[in-house]
């Protein structure tokens, strides 16, 4: 892996935020609305910069939903903002019947995902993308890191129907070189390997890396592939590095039940391939509020040990696992836990 | 007209002569409707067919645009569209029946209004959203919600009414049908929704009470509300039974059930109520 940076990661800040002005200069169809989280959201920077196109919904998210699918049918390209948790469990009948239904071109932006937050349940989005993904129509994108946050509001402007994103809020990592191309057809197979398939997403992609760089210090041939689309998913390319490999492991900031884990074991099992399977995520279970979100991704095993350990075990390779050094990152650093 | 002509689609062309013959009708059609199954949303029929009527009067013809938050009182909009040649006999006669696009409880897909809500109390949200989308395109055009009492129980309702008056969305109209009717019972019965009109003009409406079946005064209130500053809210006192004095007092407003031997009294009734305005 070359071209990949290596952590500590440099970060940037709102980096959706400004790929989303620039793209608002060219689109005047593009409208934002938000969820008293503008700031949070990267958006203040459009509201800066298009104050008549900025919408304020207030909390309100249900009428915000119903909102944004009606300019969406008048020929609108809403972005709607707010945390992941409020964006999908609070209007889910609404974008269901008001957008998904009619598949309007509604563009929903949940920051703020899975165990990012170390603000408990009600704000911990570990749920958001099988709920979303559940939904006819919907796509879902869960982007790993500030060179895909840049490109994703372009990526999905002109798909097809309504559009869930998941961004990480604050400081964003630089993991992808910068003509690193976000692409929503097509899972990125970041290299090659024949004993294990390492399948990740959005802030698991970090712990991935890591992890298939301590496997392959130990004898372990490792492929990585992010994923960045759950739905539809690339499942040609799922099932290309399942099949090389003896082993599978999904890795998401999510739970374990509905989301990339799920998916990719629907496209391997139907594809009829018997390979053992290690899904890494929540497990089933709420996670908690906490001082820091790195201490959550610990202690709910979203880390680069847990994701060796499973590769590990599912290997059926003797002996204890080898162990994951931890990476400091100065302030404006990031490193994966 | 072909199916799935919308009352703000460029070219739906309707004219209405009278307001309260076309009310008439409206009931006249509604009852022909659901008696292929012997039951179906009458009562709403009965209820909005003067809101319904006047509506079409005052309505611009391939501008204005109409919101039907209740999807269950699509059958007096297709009825009314029926009427003016806005569907075809053979659309209005397969209302709700296999196959149809034209489904009993209207939904995304039903012709006639520019969008239709199955889940309720969504519908505003709607309205709101195409007269900001107005705004926005500097289009004078108006729009208009027809919603119901009972959705006053769902919180984004409310969230709708408070985003409308905070946007200043005076082109928007809302006629709420408050016919005391949801399928527990009256609604005043199961939540008191009451003082409507001080709670929507505490939110920054225009509001105002009205006799629902006095077609005139629905229609004067339209007209008025397309001058306002703020959006207008007409608080439409119907009754699920209104116009067919066959129906027993205790008839479910909700899901009138109308066997044969009913289904022609009611007929005959309003056949006979039609010829008044022949006369």
């Amino acid at each position: 892996m070359p071209e990949l940076r290596r952590p500590p990661y440099p970060t940037v800040l709102k980096p959706y935020g400004h790929a989303l002005v620039e793209l608002a200069k060219e689109r005047a169809d593009i409208v934002c609305l938000t969820g008293d989280l503008t700031r949070q959201c990267e958006i203040d920077l459009f509201q800066d910069a298009y104050p008549e196109r900025f919408i304020h919904a207030g909390m309100a998210e249900a009428n915000m939903m119903g909102v944004a699918g009606a300019l969406a049918r008048d020929g609108f390209r809403p972005f709607v903002h707010t945390f992941g948790v409020f964006a999908t469990r609070r209007p889910l009948d609404q974008i269901i019947n008001a957008i998904a239904f009619p598949n309007l071109p509604v563009r929903i932006v949940g920051f703020m995902p899975g165990v990012s937050s170390p603000g408990g349940p009600s704000h911990q989005a570990i749920d958001d993308v099988a709920l979303m993904r559940a939904i006819p129509n919907m796509t879902v994108v869960d982007v790993a890191d500030a060179v895909e946050a840049r490109q994703v509001a372009r990526a999905i402007v002109d798909v097809d129907g309504p559009v869930y994103v998941r961004l990480k809020r604050g400081e964003i990592p630089l993991i992808f070189p910068d003509d690193h191309e976000l692409r929503l057809e097509k899972a990125a197979v970041l290299c090659g390997g024949t004993d294990l398939a390492l399948l990740a997403n959005g802030m698991m992609l970090a712990p991935a890396l890591e992890a298939a760089r301590l496997l392959e210090s130990s004898g372990v041939s490792v492929s990585v592939t992010n994923v960045p689309v759950i739905k539809p998913l690339d499942a040609a390319t799922v099932i290309e590095v399942a099949a090389a490999a003896k082993a599978v492991i999904t890795a998401e900031n999510h739970s374990i039940i509905g989301g990339l884990g799920t998916a990719v074991a629907e496209a391997i099992a139907e594809a009829g391939l018997g390979r053992p399977l290690r899904r890494i995520g929540l497990g089933d279970t709420f996670a908690e509020g906490s001082r820091t979100g790195p201490y959550l991704f610990g202690k709910y095993g979203l880390s680069t040990q847990a994701i060796t350990d499973a590769a590990w075990a599912a290997l059926g390779r003797p002996g204890p696992a080898p162990v994951a050094e931890v990476i400091q990152a100065e302030e404006g650093e990031y490193s994966p836990v | 007209m072909t199916t799935g002509s919308r009352v703000s689609d460029p070219g739906t062309r309707w004219t209405v002569d009278d307001p309260a013959r076309l009310a008439a009708l409206i009931r006249l059609r509604a009852v022909r409707m659901i008696k292929p199954q012997g039951f179906g949303y009458l009562g709403q029929a009965l209820s909005s067919a003067e809101q319904v009527a006047a509506l079409f009067a005052v309505m611009k013809p391939g501008d204005d645009r109409l919101v039907c938050s209740p999807g269950h009182y699509m059958i007096g909009i297709f009825a009314a569209a029926a009427e003016l040649g806005i569907l075809t006999e053979d659309e209005a006669q397969s209302y709700g029946l296999d196959g149809s696009p034209i489904e009993a409880i209207g939904t995304e897909r039903s012709p006639v209004a520019d969008y239709v809500c199955g889940s309720l109390g969504q519908g505003l949200s709607a309205a709101a959203g195409f007269a900001l989308a107005d705004r926005l395109k500097h289009k004078d055009r108006r729009t208009f919600a027809m919603i119901s009492d009972g959705e006053l129980e769902e919180g984004q309702l409310w969230e709708a009414v408070m985003f409308a008056a905070h946007h200043g969305l005076s082109r928007l109209t809302v006629l709420l049908d408050a016919n005391n009717s949801q399928v527990d019972g009256p609604v005043d019965t199961i939540t008191t929704i009451e003082p409507i009109a001080a709670k929507w003009a505490a939110f920054g409406w225009a509001a105002r009470d009205l006799d629902g079946h006095d077609v005139n005064a629905v229609l004067k209130a339209l007209a008025e509300a397309g001058d306002a500053k703020q959006p207008t809210v007409l608080i439409n006192r119907t009754s699920t039974i209104h116009g067919l004095r066959c129906l027993p007092p205790d008839a479910d407003g909700h899901f009138i059930k109308l066997p044969p031997a009913l289904a022609a009294a009611a007929e005959a009734e309003l056949l006979a109520e039609l010829e008044r305005f022949h006369a």
